[in-house]
């Protein structure tokens, strides 16, 4: 299983839009099953008489963290890939005392006030447009927030990370503090909110309504306890770049080769050249270049190469080849290169150069090999009349098929002339 | 609108319910829930449907505009499903009705005051400390990011400080 999704290109940014409005159903939902939609409810919290804000937030923290850190453990999801907004140590503390004094004097936050307009209430209405107009405040004075916005800059930094301890410790302590904090709750509405517990039972009466809370704590830390066999459950690779290093070979230009260095390797057949088509199965299965593998980008960091292994990546242009090249360079592949142009050049001077009909004697020579070439991958040149104007010839549909490892020595007849698109690739 | 409101689900289910949505936004998404961004990015829409050039110009608006923002913002559209989630629920609860919320012993302008004026604060607040309690003490939280815990622990420092000054507001 391939999580998140989104980030594995399973749906692309428009059915996004619609898991967000689903996502938010069920925020708007349970919060609304809350009681969130009420200021007054909320507000509670802070004279200690209906601690309902503290459970929910918590158990909803403790559900999903431990939910995620199983996920993540079994292999499920990979978490190095969940967006980790950076620490950003003194606007977190000025931001956050801003939000909690907003919360007491407006009683609801930015969320929950949408819940609360959503069920009539009227000051919630004054809430949002209270909210959005500080977003015009922030706007046009965005010079005097940007410096404390960005005051004590510490990174995408975790707990565990920062302590030194392993993850699934941190995440065992948040949930004991959790059921710790839960109890004081419940001792605190009956000390400060005047609550009945035999007259309020949580659930109703009986053992389960009674124990489904406990039973839920108890369970998830069990399940942390668990997932902390797993050990560390950030298994994205990291590495270690020479900036300096790639920049000059990038600057010697000996970070790629051109499509006619490559034809002639594989002519020669003198050198051991693993080739890599990077683009998607199906522009693969459509045509490639002789004896080229397909590895999609998303892939290549599970490819097995080895460190000294010559290998060239091409994809239709050559941005994504040029990409993957600084993925294997910082992987510590020592022989890797991107092809010139990609498949877009390849067609246009390997397999359909444009060859004038009546080379001058000088040329002659080049023009017949080049020729040659084309015709040795399976292409066909397309000839120059003497006027200049490239005369149209039927262009068989030469590019090779992934399988064939050795080109056709002879251009494939075919009865369909194909009309060469110049797709140029976008990304 | 007959009838009495029925009672709210027990808070820890609730929270249970919440979490496993929140667990399915890191799933489908690699991220988490959030609301003020979504503020942001309607201002941003307001101020360039206003003046195209002034929020185009302006760093904090043309953040929120162009490819997937303004009203391809996913947050606007996961706000969106907020309000028709609390909407359904609060139907089936026999929960919607028009009020104005308010401790017993301040009145209604006061209270709509205070409300616009919490509201502001809470949005300074949400723009410095990137994100609100959606975004950062929920989300954050639960993926145990430092920065998050700091602003979840001054949420509730900053609320229980005032909490006395304010009590004639809610009790």
């Amino acid at each position: 299983m391939n999580a998140p999704f989104y980030k594995f290109d399973v749906f692309g940014d428009t059915a996004a839009l619609g898991v967000a409005f689903a996502i938010g159903l069920g925020m708007g939902w349970f919060l609304e099953r809350a009681g969130f939609g009420s200021a007054t409810k909320l507000a509670k919290q802070f004279y200690f008489r209906d601690l309902a804000v503290l459970k929910v937030m918590f158990t909803a923290i403790v559900t999903a963290m431990v939910g995620l850190f199983l996920a993540a453990q079994l292999g499920w999801v990979d978490l190095s890939l969940m967006y980790l907004q950076p620490t950003v140590l003194w606007a977190n503390v000025v931001g956050g005392l801003l939000l909690g004094v907003g919360f007491i004097i407006g009683g609801l936050c930015p969320g929950t006030s949408v819940v609360s307009v959503a069920t009539g209430r009227i000051d919630a209405f004054l809430f949002v447009m209270g909210v959005l107009a500080s977003q015009f405040l922030v706007g046009e004075a965005w010079p005097l927030f940007a410096g404390i916005s960005e005051a004590g800059e510490m990174g995408q930094i975790t707990l565990p990370g920062l302590l030194g301890v392993p993850y699934g410790l941190v995440v065992l302590a948040v949930v004991l503090m959790a059921a710790g904090a839960f109890v004081a709750a419940e001792w605190a509405e009956v000390r400060f909110g005047g609550v009945d517990r035999a007259a309020q039972p949580l659930l109703g009466a009986g053992w389960r309504a009674r124990n489904a809370p406990r039973v839920l704590l108890a369970s998830l830390a069990g399940l942390a306890l668990l997932g902390m066999a797993g050990g560390d459950p950030y298994r994205g690779p990291r590495v270690v770049i020479d900036e300096r290093e790639l920049a000059l070979l990038i600057q010697k230009e000996a970070d790629h080769v051109t499509v006619d260095d490559l034809a002639t390797w594989i002519v020669e057949g003198r050198m051991e050249v693993r080739l890599i088509d990077l683009r998607h199965p199906a522009a693969y299965a459509a045509g490639t270049i002789p004896g080229a593998e397909n590895v999609p980008l998303a892939d290549l960091p599970a490819a097995e190469i080895e460190p000294g292994e010559r290998v060239v990546l091409f994809s239709q242009g050559q941005t994504h080849a040029a990409q993957a090249w600084m993925l294997l360079r910082a992987r510590g592949m020592r022989n890797t290169y991107s092809l010139l142009g990609g498949m877009d050049e390849w067609n246009d001077r390997i397999l359909f150069p444009e060859l004038p009909a009546e080379p001058p004697p000088d040329q002659a020579a080049e023009v017949e090999r080049r020729r040659a070439l084309a015709l040795r991958f399976g292409g066909s040149p397309r000839v120059e009349a003497a006027a200049g104007a490239p005369v149209a010839v039927p262009l068989p549909a030469a590019m090779s098929p992934p399988a064939g490892v050795a080109p056709p020595a002879a251009p494939i007849p075919t009865a369909a002339p194909v009309k060469k698109k110049k797709k140029r690739e976008g990304c | 609108m007959q009838g009495s409101p029925r009672p709210y689900a027990n808070p820890y289910l609730a929270g249970f319910g919440l979490g496993l949505v929140l667990l399915a936004a890191f799933v489908l998404m690699g991220r988490g829930l959030g609301a003020s961004a979504a503020f942001s990015a309607l201002a941003a829409v307001i101020v360039e449907w206003i003046s195209p050039g002034h929020a185009a110009a302006n760093p904090f608006f043309s953040r929120y505009l162009g490819p997937g923002g303004g009203l391809e913002e996913w947050l606007v559209w996961e706000v969106a499903g907020v309000f028709v989630g609390g909407l359904v629920s609060g139907l089936l609860g026999n929960r919607v009705r028009p009020a104005v919320e308010r401790g017993p012993r301040v009145g209604v302008p006061v209270r709509l005051v205070l409300a616009f004026l919490g509201g502001l604060f809470m949005g300074v607040g949400a723009k410095i400390a990137g994100g609100c309690t959606s975004g950062q003490a929920l989300t954050g939280g639960a993926l145990l990011n430092v920065g998050s815990w700091v602003t979840m622990i001054c949420i509730f420092g900053g609320a229980y400080a005032l909490a006395w000054l304010l009590r004639k507001e809610w009790t």
